[in-house]
């Protein structure tokens, strides 16, 4: 939540300034523009030519698997190091740092999962001009243009990408302040002399005076300034990409999936930042950071990683250049950071899931979470208190409508200090906690990273002692307004700091909790009221380093070290739950994201699709939006729309602002009501497909909800669609996000594909945009041909009451008259699945009137009571008989009902465990 | 042959009558399901095999072959709760790891392990069952009081409201009087002066002007005495002839150099038109806080006391409730509002209006036009009636920010039993 509430008198009189500013909309004048950021102006101000780098090929070095070269800039004489690295996976990675920077520059470490393994590098040819070197995959290459300083990938005879092609590489490098030169001039000769004197030799050319630009030194926004004691630093790179016309990614921006040009109007920032009430078709900043962009044509996928944790900007442009004769399109990306070095990852793909295997391959998949996860989530800013709790609890049951976690926000602890609890309201969370557990139902309780200042708040008084916090510019503890008034910030970037933070989620510690409580992460950006554009000052320091170098890293450490502790609180045996508001490349290996604090409008119901589309993309599949909307009451249809298409949204999570009236789901009247309640329940028969989804996710990292061109690449209809989504390949789901609606148009994929109405068992030809007509109970949802899904349909209060039920079966045929999926069983919670190989893993194929259950995984072990109560076939033709075959040979006759109309064919109570193999014919 | 048609009836007969015991149904429903080859569903939608009722698979859409297991997704549980009430529970329920049943029947295959607590349920209903009665025939007593005393008070009012009235007209005849009089020393005072400003010959003028001046119902002249009001204005120095004034400027001007100042006559008019004034605009006001009291007392009487104003005794009263670090206050039909332990108050509502639903309009008060919130609503208070034996509130929350709730329990809320409704007490 960004919004201050009246019920915080001091602090609100502090804030005065900057909450006048508040109204409904986004305050713009409270964030950044390319213009108002020093180094965004100086570098955009710098246009497209001729590079001034050149490569100095003889200072080339090749070793197995790295290639090194030096660049200089011929107008100031800086030498810069170039390291080439082919990568496994069909990635290249390219490294530029300064040769001798004059101080290290931030290089981002935590996020890779490991030094990526290389592959050798093989030169084919060099001359004067550059060289080239083979990329090993096919005819796939890399050339190296020397003066001016190029890279091109190449395919054959067919530019991939280049980079530095508009010579745009800009590198500011680390100098001294003109007006302390001479005096630390004097002392670098000094220390310096003796150490470097054979390369100082070498160095034929001195470094020449560049002319001092506005904002190098110091900048000021605002009221806020900025020491910047280091002076410039920034980078820039561009890279072209020949033949693109569709680039997607950098999260997050509330914006349309596809990126647009940026050409005369504000770059994509990358910044984490709290935005107050963020506007829509934005490039601003939010509250996260991938930068991760990928590029995709019928032909090829590619993906760039920019390895960089400062204030980024990204910048788009498309062109249409005459190529081979023809009109191509091309699309040109320029990436700019505050600090840091450049280290891109170039994933080569060539098809959409390569490119998120490779990106996975660096920075990991999705942690699995626990089952119950994915089931629905209640949250309100604020349940009041206990009996409050108990009260929202009962509703649920009263009404029908299963749940599986309730959530605490801020009010909940004794005056916002995290790890305790309102000694009035929340006097007794044991009983609480427990009252949940009997029922089967979790809670969350939220643990933001600002921590009071407050000598008698044992949480403060330790991290005061063992010296944790962020330190601002002179040295002392930074510290900052936020929700609990003068706070200071953990420097989550320490690792002896985040190995205590996780210390603190022990039962003991963390008094008052169990097993079923689990934890949100908000603010974590970080949020500062009081500070330039709601953040932290960028001079504030975390040990050597600036904030300004680790900024977007913050939220990612956060959720880190609270995963940790909750996994280190069970003595490593079970999965986490941590739910986290700002990001980063590898923040999905710690749990779940949300859209941040969103509004209870249709726009806003209609961007959670690409919100989360463009997460999935990046590795972030466990996304969501809050279901109502956070700011402002929605009608009962928004909510309603709302319910339906969070249902079929990864992360299912109701929230709502504090001035907002009650919206627990029974109280719009009983139409309302049942429409939520069919929608949840939708999603709980649903939990055995969403589960089987998230754990592909983690083997593979492929998102759990996906664009329709990541499954049809080839077909361009799809490249922009953003009003619908598939999850994982069988399901696509085309939500009604508009006010009064009486029908929508959805183009359901694939030539030759048939996909079925989930609700009517309807089928339709694929490659088409069908009507479809809709009333307020209809959330249009199709099975593609020739997939299984698997589903429970007893739904109990909560998902763990239905642990042992049994599955029902779908089978959608396709053309060829088969079909096939997978089903996925473990104990839910723990990390068994990974230790101790417990799970079961099946794959069921229905090929030539028969569907088997063969074993995935035959390494693995588990027991499941659950069985096979039915199988429904859609799309078949009436059998004489069905026989069901185990794998002790026995046969049984089942019985079966078979509805022409629909092709729709029910099979009676196979019966058999989930876990077995079985085999039903159909004659 | 003869023995083998009797065994068959025997069997037949052993299977029709004594029917197998079905999980899950009231006695009311066993007869559909007695045992036979078949099992119609309840809805005749579908004929099953009879081994196929409660064999955890759902044949019938309305779900009434699996009345004992969750397999059927409409269908519903029948606890026997013996000890206690019977009721129905969400088919869901059953076997789902949690004990609902108070017999614990609804986790026959569970690893839960229920407490079987109907007839501690049933003990514990009985009592509070007695209590309730209990309190409401002492509540209702007390009510018929209240509604006696209200009638009382009703009446009183309404005299009250009478007698306002009446002083109200004499106080209108009054000051049409004053009125009058007001416009009659007026003139008398211009004629005076401008006969002073022509002496000659203008004594009969004079005289008229004092025989004119205005005398009071008892003949003497409204100059000398002040009947309306100002009779405890002791401590504050009167204002008129008799004490020196500071004048106006203007009234200086008026004076200074005119040859009629000391005119005896000239200054009685000016008196008397002074006094005329003076005397109207008292009567004036007194009679608008007349009105006022007649207009609250008129709104007073016309809010609805419920239908035998049996809340009626509530008016004029407040209640107090602590609630963590705030107080509340309720003072029925005026005004609900909240204070902090630092001292200040805020206006949770206005008496707005019953807002109960149709069948039960007095069961809530509402009170809104509270303090606005800050970026949000104006506050709000929705009070619940409910019946006991005293006046006192018995809790109070705010479920959203600004909306608070609390609850009322008085005997004027006690209403006669409704013929209970008793047996099995449907959940769904």
């Amino acid at each position: 939540m960004a919004a201050p509430t009246d019920r915080m008198g001091l602090l609100l009189v502090a804030l005065l300034p900057v909450l006048f500013s508040i109204a409904d909309a986004v305050d713009r004048s409270n964030f950044k523009t390319c213009d108002q950021s020093a180094f965004c102006k100086r570098q955009r101000d710098v246009k497209p030519g001729q590079s001034p780098y050149r490569a100095l090929l003889e200072t080339m070095e090749l070793s197995e698997a790295r290639l090194t070269l030096q660049l200089i800039n011929d107008n100031n004489k800086v030498r810069l190091l170039l390291e080439l690295y082919r990568l496994q996976g069909n990635m290249t990675r390219v490294r530029i740092n300064e040769l001798k920077p004059l101080r290290p520059r931030y290089e981002v470490p935590d996020v890779l999962i490991q030094e990526p393994p290389t592959e050798s590098l093989l030169l084919l040819e060099r001359d004067e001009h550059g060289m080239v070197l083979s990329l090993g995959v096919d005819d796939q290459r890399l050339i190296i243009n020397a003066r001016p300083f190029r890279l091109d990938i190449m395919d054959g005879p067919k530019v991939l990408l280049s980079l530095n092609s508009r010579g745009l590489l800009v590198f500011e490098h680390l100098r001294l302040r003109k007006d302390t030169k001479t005096e630390a001039d004097a002392e670098g000769v000094e220390n310096d002399v003796e150490q470097n004197e054979a390369e100082k030799v070498e160095e034929v050319e001195e470094v020449t005076e560049e002319e001092e630009q506005p904002g190098m030194w110091e900048e000021t926004f605002k009221s806020h300034s900025d020491a910047k004691p280091s002076g410039p630093s920034s980078i820039s790179l561009d890279f072209s990409f020949p033949g693109v016309d569709h680039v997607y990614g950098i999260p997050e921006h509330a914006d349309s999936l596809k990126l647009r040009t940026t050409d005369g109007g504000e770059p994509y920032r990358l910044y984490n930042l709290d935005v107050f009430q963020y506007e829509l078709y934005n490039p601003m900043a939010l509250y996260g950071a991938v930068p991760v962009l990928l590029s995709h044509t019928a032909e090829r996928t590619m993906g760039l990683f920019w390895l960089n944790a400062a204030e980024t900007w990204v910048d788009i442009s498309s062109s249409r250049a005459v190529q081979g004769g023809g009109d191509a399109p091309q699309t040109d990306v320029r990436w700019i950071s505050e600090s840091g070095i450049i280290d891109v990852f170039i994933m080569l793909g060539p098809r959409p899931t390569d490119v998120i295997s490779q990106y996975a391959s660096l920075t990991g998949t999705q942690s699995f979470p626990p089952l119950s996860a994915l089931a629905y989530h209640q949250c309100r800013w604020n349940y009041n208190d206990q009996e409050d709790v108990q009260a929202v609890d009962n509703g649920f049951d009263e009404y029908d409508i299963p749940y599986d976690f309730i959530w605490l926000d801020i009010e909940h602890t004794d005056g916002k200090r995290y790890f305790t609890w309102d000694p009035n309201k929340f006097s007794q969370p044991r009983e609480m906690l427990q009252n949940l557990k009997d029922k089967k139902r979790k809670m969350v309780t939220i643990v933001d990273p600002h921590i009071k200042v407050d000598s008698s708040y044992k949480i403060h008084k330790e991290i005061r002692s063992k010296d944790f916090y962020i330190k601002n510019k002179d040295g002392g503890d930074y510290e900052g307004w936020c929700w609990p008034g003068n706070a200071g910030y953990p420097d989550f970037t320490n690792p002896e700091m985040r190995a205590w933070w996780a210390t603190m989620f022990a039962y003991d510690q963390y008094e008052g909790t169990m097993d079923n409580l689990y934890t949100w992460n908000d603010m974590n950006e970080p949020s500062v009221f009081n500070g330039p554009e709601v953040t932290m000052h960028k001079d504030a320091l975390h040990g050597g380093w600036e904030h300004r170098d680790v900024h977007n890293l913050y939220g990612f450490y956060v959720q880190m070290a609270t995963a940790q502790g909750l996994i280190q609180r069970s003595g490593g045996v079970e999965r986490p739950f941590v739910l986290t508001r700002a990001f980063f490349a590898g923040s999905q290996r710690y749990g779940a994201v949300w859209t941040g604090d969103n509004a209870a409008e249709w726009g806003h119901l209609k961007m959670s699709i690409p919100m989360c589309l463009s997460l999935g993309l990046v590795g972030i599949s466990f996304c969501g939006a809050d279901v109502g909307g956070f700011f402002k009451t929605p009608s009962p249809e928004l909510l309603v729309r709302w319910y339906q298409a969070g249902a079929y949204q990864p992360f299912f999570r109701a929230h709502a602002h504090l001035d907002t009236p009650r919206r627990e789901p029974w109280l719009f009247g009983p139409e309302n009501t049942a429409l939520i309640r069919e929608a949840v329940r939708q999603r709980y028969t649903l939990l055995p497909y969403w589960y089987q989804l998230f754990y592909n996710a983690h083997r593979t990292g492929q998102p759990v909800m996906r664009p329709l061109w990541l499954e049809y690449p080839g077909d361009p209809a799809t490249f922009a669609i953003e009003d619908e989504f598939l999850l994982g390949k069988d399901l696509l789901v085309h939500p009604v996000t508009d006010e009064g609606s009486h029908g929508v148009t959805a183009f359901l994929p694939g030539e030759g594909e048939v996909w079925y109405d989930v609700h009517t068992y309807k089928k339709h030809q694929g490659n088409l945009n069908l009507y479809i007509p809709v009333t307020m109970n209809s959330i249009p949802v199709f099975q593609r041909g020739g997939s299984i899904i698997t589903r429970k349909e007893r739904v109990r209060r909560s998902s763990s009451c239905m642990e042992d039920d049994p599955y029902t079966l779908y089978v959608a045929v396709n053309a060829q008259g088969t079909a096939e999926g997978e089903l996925y069983i473990d104990d839910g919670h723990t990390f068994n699945y990974e230790k101790q190989n417990q799970f079961i893993h099946r794959r069921l194929t229905f090929t030539e009137g028969s569907l088997s259950s063969s074993n995935l995984s035959p390494d693995s072990q588990f027991s499941t009571a659950s069985w096979v109560e039915k199988v429904i076939f859609i799309g078949v033709p009436k059998p004489s008989a069905a026989t069901l075959r185990t794998a002790d040979g026995a046969e049984s006759p089942l019985e079966f009902e078979f509805d022409p109309a629909s092709e729709l064919l029910a099979l009676r109570k196979p019966g058999v465990n989930a876990g077995a193999d079985w085999t039903i014919h159909l004659r | 042959m003869h023995f083998h048609i009797a065994v068959a009836v025997i069997i037949w007969a052993a299977l029709f009558v004594e029917s197998r015991k079905i999980r899950g149904i009231s006695i009311s429903y066993k007869r559909f399901y007695k045992e036979r080859k078949s099992f119609l569903c309840i809805d005749g939608s579908k004929l099953i095999p009879f081994e196929q009722v409660n064999d955890d698979y759902c044949d019938c859409a309305d779900g009434s072959d699996e009345p004992g297991t969750a397999a059927c997704p409409s269908g519903r549980f029948y606890c026997t709760n013996l000890g206690f009430r019977p009721h129905y529970i969400q088919s869901s329920r059953v076997n789902d790891g949690i004990c609902d049943c108070c017999d614990g029947s609804d986790e026959y295959s569970s690893p839960a392990l229920c407490q079987k607590t109907c007839r501690n349920l049933g003990q514990q209903e009985r009592a509070e069952l007695e209590e309730r009665m209990r309190m409401l025939s002492e509540g209702l007593l007390m009510k018929r009081q209240l509604v006696e005393e209200g009638a009382d008070v009703w009446r009183e009012k309404q005299a009250e409201l009478t007698d306002l009235q009446k002083v109200a007209e004499d106080l209108q005849v009054r000051l049409e009087y004053l009125r009058r009089r007001k416009s009659d020393a007026g003139a008398q005072k211009e004629k005076a002066l401008t006969a002073a400003q022509h002496p000659t010959g203008q004594e009969g003028l004079r005289s008229q002007i004092r025989a004119e001046l205005p005398l009071d119902d008892h003949g003497q002249s409204l100059q000398d005495t002040d009947r309306l009001g100002d009779k405890d204005e002791g401590v504050e120095p009167r204002t008129d002839s008799a004490a020196p004034r500071e004048e106006s400027p203007n009234e200086a001007e008026v004076r200074g150099g005119d040859p009629s100042e000391d005119d005896p006559d000239v200054k009685a008019a000016v008196e008397a038109a002074e006094s005329a004034v003076s005397d109207l605009n008292k009567a004036e006001e007194a009679h608008q806080r007349l009105q006022m009291e007649i207009r609250e007392l008129e709104e007073r009487l016309a809010i609805d006391y419920g239908p035998e104003r049996e809340f009626l005794f509530l008016l004029g009263r407040c209640f107090q409730i602590t609630a963590y670090e705030y107080s509340y206050t309720l003072c029925p039909f005026n005004q609900v509002t909240q204070k902090s332990q630092m001292g200040t108050e805020v206006l949770l509502g206005k008496w707005d209006a019953w807002d109960g639903p149709p069948e039960d309009l007095y069961g809530v008060m509402k009170y809104d036009r509270g303090e606005p919130c800050w970026q949000g609503p104006t506050r709000s208070t929705h009070v619940q009636l409910v019946c006991g034996t005293d006046s006192t509130l018995r809790w109070v929350k705010e479920p959203s920010k600004c909306h608070y709730a609390m609850e009322l329990q008085t005997p004027a809320a006690c209403q006669p039993q409704q013929p209970s409704r008793r047996g099995v007490h449907n959940e769904l």
